[in-house]
């Protein structure tokens, strides 16, 4: 046991004999009738879409008063609550809001909340029956499921490490990413399963992966992860969904990663406004970023070109093994792993990093990539 | 009676449809965003801005032109792939694997995702299962071509 009680509850007199006196007299205490709080009476800025945290952003329990430095709060107490001497330091790794906050955390989160989907029931599962894809396309489609369940599995991991480390201030982040957690663990529902459904079982792990997945749960901070996570990697990942959604071969598989794109794209749009928010209001870190950013390309880079992926996505891509389908799925697959770097770009272009591409050697691959697809004829 | 495409009148269609069958887009979420689309024909385009709020389409309205600032993305195309679009909506009830919006617009060959902001863009993919089911409910409305 990592951490014990300062008192044995069970062996203390004094406080055995008030639990016994309030049951034999009915005498109580009820100072927490006299909380030192704030009286507020919330209300729907919108009755359609009800009382959001946003209606709640009000004095001492809303997050726009929240400081830079919470100093005030290393309990559990919930923000806005009066906090009485004796609860214990909760000892929070990150009480720094630049460290977590993003742009429209808290709509990030009603919106996790209010686009919540069921695996088991809102995929139309029943339509696989009359499917028999050919045994190369079928195994290709499980490789890729097996590769994103992987993916999704530390994906649920890494966020949920971090819920207990984040100050009890920061609710509506803890928030986010306890939703997170959840659409991550939904993904891997969905890929395993959608595995399985092929008839070839669970392909092959892959190394690396898995080298990149650890970089993501192993972040020394939540900004180091976030960047690596959330802007990088699920940025990466979105574009790598909507190509798997072009790519599916049934209405089922376009159905699932229309419905995980969207959970991932929100997890990005988090990523973006976070980054915005540590650049704007922490501009000191900036260097510290593009350390992050050097560490995160260079996984990201690996994992999407690792070739349990890429070649399942050849074969997707240009319809089987002939010499012509993978000519013709090189190309499709090319123009999609340009279009992963050059996406991941803009975004930090437009976060306030434009200088990004002058020091990133993934810029230097995504111009060599460039390159020789031009050479290869591939139009891009 | 036909409702002609592109033009108001077919967005406010498809709005009331979605109004009709709030528990279904209730279910998809919320969806907050505003896009344009731009039909083209013969060099010219007609453009459309639709402001989608919490469940509804709120407005939407002809413009001149589509200020990329002003929306978070825009879907562009010619009036001949829109067309294929909603016919093969109609034929099948929804978009089929070929028709489905990101299989069109993916590489921009068919339709094109046009925006300024990417992180306005990555909006089409939140809400994405959301608008697609918007273009759906074309299955349900009669619709003619100028």
């Amino acid at each position: 046991m990592a951490y014990l009680s300062t008192t044995n509850y069970l062996e203390d007199k004094d406080f055995i004999d008030k639990w016994l006196y309030t049951m034999r007299t009915g005498e109580m205490d009820l100072s927490w009738m006299k909380a030192a709080t704030e009286k507020v009476k919330p209300h729907e800025a919108n009755s359609r879409r009800g009382l959001t945290y946003r209606d709640l952003d009000l004095g001492s329990y809303g997050f726009t008063g929240v400081p830079e430095k919470v100093r005030g709060n290393r309990s559990y107490a919930p923000r806005g609550a009066e906090i009485p001497a004796g609860v214990p330091d909760a000892q929070p790794w990150v009480s720094r809001k630049s460290e977590v906050w993003a742009f429209n955390t808290e709509s990030y989160y009603e919106e996790a909340v209010s686009r919540q989907w069921n695996v088991t029931t809102d995929i139309p599962w029943e339509r696989l029956d009359s499917v028999e894809l050919p045994e190369t396309i079928g195994k290709a489609l499980s490789q890729l499921m097996t590769f994103l369940t992987e993916v999704e599995m530390i994906a649920t991991d890494t966020p949920a490490m971090w819920l207990p480390r984040l100050n009890p201030d920061f609710i509506e982040v803890k928030a986010f990413i306890a939703a997170q957690a959840m659409d991550e663990a939904r993904h891997t529902e969905a890929f395993r399963k959608r595995a399985l459904t092929t008839g070839w079982g669970l392909m092959k792990a892959s190394p690396v992966n898995e080298m990149a997945l650890k970089h993501l749960r192993d972040a020394d901070s939540f900004s180091e992860m976030s960047v690596a996570l959330h802007l990088v990697a699920e940025g990466n990942v979105l574009t790598m969904f909507r190509f798997s959604e072009y790519l599916s071969p049934t209405d089922v598989d376009k159905r699932i990663f229309r419905l995980v794109m969207q959970d991932e794209a929100r997890h990005v749009g988090y990523g973006m406004q976070h980054f915005k928010y540590v650049l704007e209001n922490f501009p000191e870190k900036r260097e510290v970023l593009h350390a992050h950013l050097d560490e995160a390309e260079n996984i990201s880079f690996a994992g999407s070109a690792a070739t349990e992926l890429t070649e399942s996505f050849i074969i997707l891509a240009g319809g089987g093994l002939k010499k012509e389908n993978i000519e013709e799925g090189i190309k499709i697959t090319t123009k999609f792993n340009l279009k992963q770097m050059e996406e991941h770009f803009e975004r930090l272009d437009k976060c306030g990093m434009p200088e990004r591409k002058q020091r990133s050697k993934l810029y230097q691959m995504y111009e060599m990539g460039r390159a020789a697809a031009e050479a290869a004829g591939i139009k891009l | 009676m036909a409702i002609s495409f592109p033009s108001t009148d077919y967005f406010e269609a498809l709005k009331g449809k979605m109004t009709a069958q709030q528990e279904k887009f209730r279910r998809l979420g919320f969806i907050d965003t505003t896009f344009g689309v731009k039909v083209g024909n013969n060099g010219k385009a007609r453009n459309f801005v639709l402001e989608f709020e919490v469940f509804d389409l709120k407005n939407v309205r002809e413009v001149d032109a589509i200020d990329l600032k002003k929306v978070d993305f825009m879907i562009e195309g010619d009036a001949r792939v829109w067309r294929e679009m909603i016919e093969n909506i109609h034929r099948n009830g929804e978009a089929d694997s070929s028709h489905d919006l990101n299989t069109l617009a993916h590489f921009g060959e068919q339709l094109k995702i046009v925006y300024d902001d990417p992180d306005g863009h990555d909006k089409l993919y939140r809400f994405m299962e959301s608008i697609q089911k918007f273009f759906d409910l074309s299955s349900q409305v009669e619709v003619s071509f100028s």
